[in-house]
């Protein structure tokens, strides 16, 4: 039972992560009906630029500031220089560019900082958390990981919710064409659903790093888990995006720890196969009203 | 001026009122096909044209190429005089020209008082202040009582009649100059339609919008319409008063099915 419980408490700062790339999917998704497979390249990258800051500075904060601020910038740059002229062209060029973005990000990451495995730092402690005697299977920094997460998950959801250019984001993603016809640019509002993208996963990169340490390649298994997540919870709703990442951290981590890290890929393929064959727009789909 | 909020100059928003609107030697299409050849049609300020014709005549292509969702190989589009053919539907959007899509004008997924907020994205920055968001919304919900209890619910859970006033308030809401109407009473009771029809006639003659109508249904547009214009395959056949043309028996037969 105290097993049960770490696993299941240890699940959620790897869930947020994944939350935190599954939502950073589902936005691009909902402006552009396209699937960035250079997510997790992209976090990876700004992940490397906030570990030379640390270096430099010795700061950790300043890395983490200029790591997000660079997942906006990148985010924002790749849409206006790179995915912009592949839209309204057959859907497979932007799929193809994407992945090509993948292979390039990775590439430049080898050439300017090497393959090497890096560590690196966690914003606070690692030593586990213990009620009285018994190790609850999170250190503060998975805490931490998980509030972070959590605070910006909010912070947009107010923001999509009460703001005018949440309801401009929001009119945009559901109808582009009544959007563009009430004035409001969509293309801009595209441009700031990559940046608030690039942010996100900037932010899972910055978290996930102390656990799996950093290389080019890196947060390639993060990103499958992240989509997996975002498939799960249905890629056009956020909510079904962070519940679906905190499902599969959990259910991963718990069947990680009874049955041995090998199974997490297999656990996690099972759980995509299973959700689309009982409901293969996701399980969030319901909250989606008919298209007219 | 009838709006309870004052004229909408006060608000900093499309302060000249009605515009004129005309479209000259227009041409667009889809690939090979030509939807419009050199149409030209002129809609006085604060006057409702109704665009008639067989299905696939270029109705809904001609208010397309008016908001500029399609681009025109040719021709101009003049607003008040000033021509702007070939502009973004944004763009168009903020120079006063609403364009209600046929079937698709209210966004399901948003909420009734988001949908009317909409209709605020033209406004310019200035216009934004947060009395003229509060009194815009209270005159529309005035106008349109049936949607004041609504305004928290989906557009999703609305009828079709009401689906039709949410469009027309939030054109109400946008303040525009000229109004596209793409075919509002489609699929609507003959109860509802009229109605409807009747929301159009007050939105020119209270508000002094123009208005551009596409209808199928002749005999209801040709009713309340100052002016109406006939395509066939893509080219102006007739286009005369709304009387002429409804008295014009030769013509309803041959093109307008009445």
């Amino acid at each position: 039972m105290v097993e049960f419980l770490q696993f299941t408490l240890g699940g959620i700062s790897f869930g947020m992560i994944y939350a935190a790339i599954a939502l950073s999917l589902v936005l691009i998704w909902r402006g552009t009906r396209l699937l960035n497979f250079a997510q997790g390249g992209m976090a990876m990258f700004t992940t490397f630029i906030a570990i030379e800051v640390i270096y430099k500075t010795g700061s950790y904060w300043a890395g983490f500031v200029v790591a997000l601020a660079a997942g906006i910038v990148l985010g924002a740059v790749t849409e206006l220089a790179v995915i912009r002229p592949t839209l309204g062209k057959p859907e497979l060029n932007s799929v193809i560019v994407t992945i090509g973005l993948l292979v390039l990000f990775e590439g430049l990451a080898g050439i300017f900082y090497g393959g090497q495995f890096r560590s690196f730092p966690a914003a606070v402690s690692v030593t586990g958390l213990h009620a009285g005697s018994t190790y609850l299977g999170v250190s503060r920094f998975d805490v931490f990981v998980a509030a972070a997460v959590l605070v910006t998950t909010l912070l947009l959801a107010v923001g999509f919710r009460y703001t005018s250019a949440g309801l401009r984001m929001r009119a945009a993603a559901f109808n582009a064409t009544v959007a563009r016809l009430s004035g409001i640019r969509v293309a801009r509002v595209i441009t700031v659903g990559w940046a608030l993208a690039g942010l996100l996963g900037a932010l899972a990169g910055v978290l996930v790093s102390p656990s799996t340490f950093l290389y080019p390649n890196s947060m390639d298994s993060v990103f499958v888990f992240g989509f997996t997540a975002a498939v799960i919870g249905g890629l056009d709703s956020p909510v079904g995006a962070v519940i679906g990442g905190l499902l599969l951290g959990v259910v991963l981590n718990i069947a990680g720890g009874y049955l041995g890290a090998n199974v997490t890929a297999l656990v996690a393929l099972g759980i995509l196969v299973v959700v689309l064959m009982v409901r293969p727009a996701g399980i969030f789909a319901g909250a989606q009203v008919r298209r007219v | 001026m009838s709006s309870p909020a004052g004229a909408p100059g006060a608000h900093g928003v499309h302060a000249d009122g009605a515009a004129s609107l005309a479209v000259e030697e227009l041409v667009a299409g889809y690939g090979e096909v030509l939807a419009l050849n050199r149409v030209t049609i002129r809609a006085g300020a604060a006057s409702i044209t109704a665009v008639l014709g067989a299905n696939g005549a270029g109705k809904t292509t001609l208010l397309r190429a008016i908001s500029g969702l399609v681009r025109p190989r040719s021709g101009r589009v003049l607003l008040d005089g000033a021509d702007r053919a070939g502009r973004s539907p944004e763009d168009m959007a903020r120079a006063g020209v609403a364009h209600v899509p046929e079937g698709q004008g209210v966004i399901a997924e948003l909420t009734v008082e988001e949908n009317l907020r909409i209709g605020m994205m033209s406004w310019p920055g200035i216009g934004r202040r947060r009395a003229d968001q509060a009194a815009a919304l209270a005159e529309a919900y005035e106008r349109f009582s049936p949607l004041a209890s609504r305004r928290r619910k989906l557009a999703a859970t609305l009828s079709g009649g009401e689906r039709q006033m949410l469009v027309i308030a939030r054109a109400l809401v946008a303040r525009p100059r000229v109004l596209l109407l793409d075919e509002p009473s489609l699929g609507l009771a003959p109860r509802i339609m009229t109605q409807v029809m009747d929301m159009v006639v007050r939105l020119s003659r209270e508000s002094g919008i123009t208005i551009v109508l596409v209808e199928q249904n002749a005999r209801a547009a040709l009713a309340i319409a100052d002016h109406g214009v006939v395509l066939n395959l893509g080219r102006v056949v007739a286009t005369a008063e709304a009387k002429a043309l409804a008295a014009d028996v030769a013509l309803r037969h041959h093109y307008l099915g009445f």
